[in-house]
């Protein structure tokens, strides 16, 4: 089996030849390319090759066409500030002062801030790797781009206080997500994986979640599967366990979860849906290459009977990650068949 | 009417905590009364509530705000600060965008009578020392959601004993610093949560 296969057959619930394994290693390929992660996160040639690169040192199953999580408002009109070793953020909200996102037009992923560069990126890795290892593409999920174009806190607050206000802000989102992502599969990228990190219940409710966010994955998921998205990836970081049930109506068909998250509980949550994770990301940068093995054959033995899973870090791989690390993780999955 | 304040401030009504507070001070209460009786003991209710495993965000964000727009408006930019407990200087370090919890313990410090001074994200270790020292403050509140800004953690109180400032106590919150002991990271407290890091101080005050 190759990558692309193998993961399908996992997502899939039938035996692939051995695990998957997919490291979320981002920023991480530039630092091991030594290139700075800022000229990485801006071109989208060189974040392909640094890609590449990765892919060969390391040989896991995916690669990932994905910069950071501002890409979306950047485009949208927010300011960033770069910096040289670190990712960017949001300087000036593009909905700051109370603007309305009815006056903001949806971004044209051809042409608006970095995303042409992530499409190059996508375009690259899959002329390059085919249909033989995984393109992964990125976009927010409808939260967390709510809380990048406005700002975490006043959206809460808009939340309550002016709930219309709130939808329309939602929606104007999942336009943005829906169009990006479909240019990401139309580029090359075999998925576009959903990144929500602000619709972690560290930051909102279950009940809110179920009502705001939950609808609107829907909408992008299927969107995104009509497009031809190869398999529904959703990325939440933190202890995602109370959402965990809404995954199946959203259409999640691969759900991530963190260190926080016991894979038992996660597994009893969602029978018929696939999981990855969950080793510690921290511990890419702070754990010996033993550790690493370890924990990856504790969670190859947990799933060894039920399937439906993928070996991987419970959120990124920091950037200033040990390479044994990330080999020893991959050793441990084409190790174990 | 007291009970009523409590009640809006709970409830996190911004609007109808001001209300009260106004009729309050029509009826001829004090404004430390009105914080003390009010504020301060809403603040307390809801601590009480709030545990390690029952932390409901969007409630404290709400009381918060109310208890922020009823000190505004007792105490209007134009008229003499209240006393206060003391200042803290809070700050998320070089690198850290995250600012939610920062933002909350801010709320909830300034609740409770302390006056703070919030140098934002991305904030240098040297801005905050510097600001510590103009302020006379009591201590410093970091936040760190991400491990990178540990290294920056560790040099925050050696810098201020070389600067002769070594009574300020420094105080780590947030995801990535609160997994870490104190010892390892320097520093004279790690707070689990924001009222953790609050009854950190008031003890220290006596
Ligand atoms: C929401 C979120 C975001 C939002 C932040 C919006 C904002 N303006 O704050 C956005 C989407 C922008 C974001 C971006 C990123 N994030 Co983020 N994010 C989160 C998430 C899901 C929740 C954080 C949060 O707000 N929690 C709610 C608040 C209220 O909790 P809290 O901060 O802990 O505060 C409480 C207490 O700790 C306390 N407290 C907090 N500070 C202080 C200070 C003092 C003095 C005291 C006494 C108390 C106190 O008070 C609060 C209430 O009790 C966490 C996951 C997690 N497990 O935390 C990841 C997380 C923090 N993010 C992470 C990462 C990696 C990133 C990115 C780098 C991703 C990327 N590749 O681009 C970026 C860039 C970050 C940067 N440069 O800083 C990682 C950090 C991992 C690491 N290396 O350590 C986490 C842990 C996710 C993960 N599992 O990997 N993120």
């Amino acid at each position: 089996m190759n990558s692309v296969e193998r993961v399908k057959a996992a997502v899939a619930f039938q035996p692939p030849d051995r695990v998957p394994v997919i490291a979320q290693v981002f920023g991480h390929a530039a630092m091991l390319a030594r290139v700075p992660l800022s000229d990485y996160i801006r071109d989208g040639e060189l974040l392909a090759r640094c890609q590449l690169q990765a892919l060969q040192y390391y040989d896991y199953d995916a690669v990932f066409a994905l910069m950071d999580v501002n890409v979306e408002t950047e485009a949208a009109g927010s300011v960033l500030t770069y910096r040289s070793n670190q990712y960017p953020f949001v300087r000036s909200y593009a909905l700051a002062d109370g603007a309305n996102p009815d006056n903001l037009s949806i971004p044209d992923p051809w042409q608006a801030g970095r995303m042409p560069e992530l499409l190059k990126a996508a375009r690259i890795l899959r002329r390059e790797v085919g249909d033989d290892v995984l393109v992964i593409g990125c976009v927010l999920g409808p939260m967390t781009l709510a809380t990048q174009l406005l700002g975490i806190e006043t959206t809460l607050y808009q939340a309550i206080d002016e709930p219309e206000q709130f939808a329309r802000l939602l929606d104007f989102a999942v336009a943005v997500i829906t169009r990006f992502g479909i240019a990401q599969i139309e580029a090359g990228a075999h998925l576009p994986i959903v990144f929500d990190p602000s619709a972690s219940p560290e930051v909102i409710p279950a009940s809110f979640y179920r009502e705001w966010v939950l609808p609107r994955l829907e909408q992008i998921f299927t969107a995104f599967k009509q497009a031809g998205s190869a398999v529904n990836w959703l990325h939440t970081a933190g202890p995602v366990t109370p959402i965990l049930p809404f995954y199946p109506q959203a259409g999640v068909e691969l759900a991530n979860i963190d260190f926080s998250v016991h894979p038992l509980d996660a597994m009893r949550t969602l029978p018929r849906t696939s999981l990855n994770g969950n080793i510690k990301s921290l511990s890419f940068i702070e754990a010996t290459p033993e550790e690493i093995a370890d924990e990856a054959s504790r969670l190859l033995s947990l799933f060894a009977d039920r399937g439906g899973f993928v070996l991987s870090s419970g959120c990124e791989i920091p950037p200033e990650s040990k390479p044994e690390n990330i080999a020893a993780m991959v050793f441990a999955a084409r190790q174990d068949r | 009417m007291m009970d009523l304040l409590i009640k809006a401030l709970l409830d996190g009504d911004q609007a109808q905590a001001i209300i009260q507070a106004s009729k309050l001070r029509e009826a001829g209460v004090g404004r430390r009364q009105i914080i003390t009786d009010g504020v301060e003991a809403a603040m307390a209710q809801l601590d009480a509530k709030c545990t390690v495993e029952q932390f409901n965000l969007l409630e404290i964000m709400l009381c918060g705000r109310a208890a922020t727009g009823v000190m505004k408006v007792l105490y209007p930019p134009s008229t003499p600060p209240p006393q206060t407990k003391g200042a803290v200087v809070i700050g998320a370090l070089e690198g850290d965008v995250h600012d939610l919890g920062k933002n909350i313990f801010k709320m909830v410090l300034t609740a409770k009578g302390y006056r703070v001074v919030d140098r934002g994200k991305d904030c240098p270790v040297e801005r905050l020392i510097d600001t510590a020292e103009q302020e006379a403050a009591l201590a410093i509140g970091i936040s760190g959601l991400i491990t990178t800004v540990i290294p920056q953690v560790l040099q925050i109180k050696d810098k201020l004993v070389a600067r002769g400032l070594g009574h300020i106590k420094v105080i780590a919150g947030g995801a990535a610093l609160k997994q870490t002991l104190a010892q390892r990271l320097k520093v004279d407290f790690v707070a689990q949560n924001a009222f953790d890091g609050l009854h950190y101080l008031d003890q220290m005050r006596g």
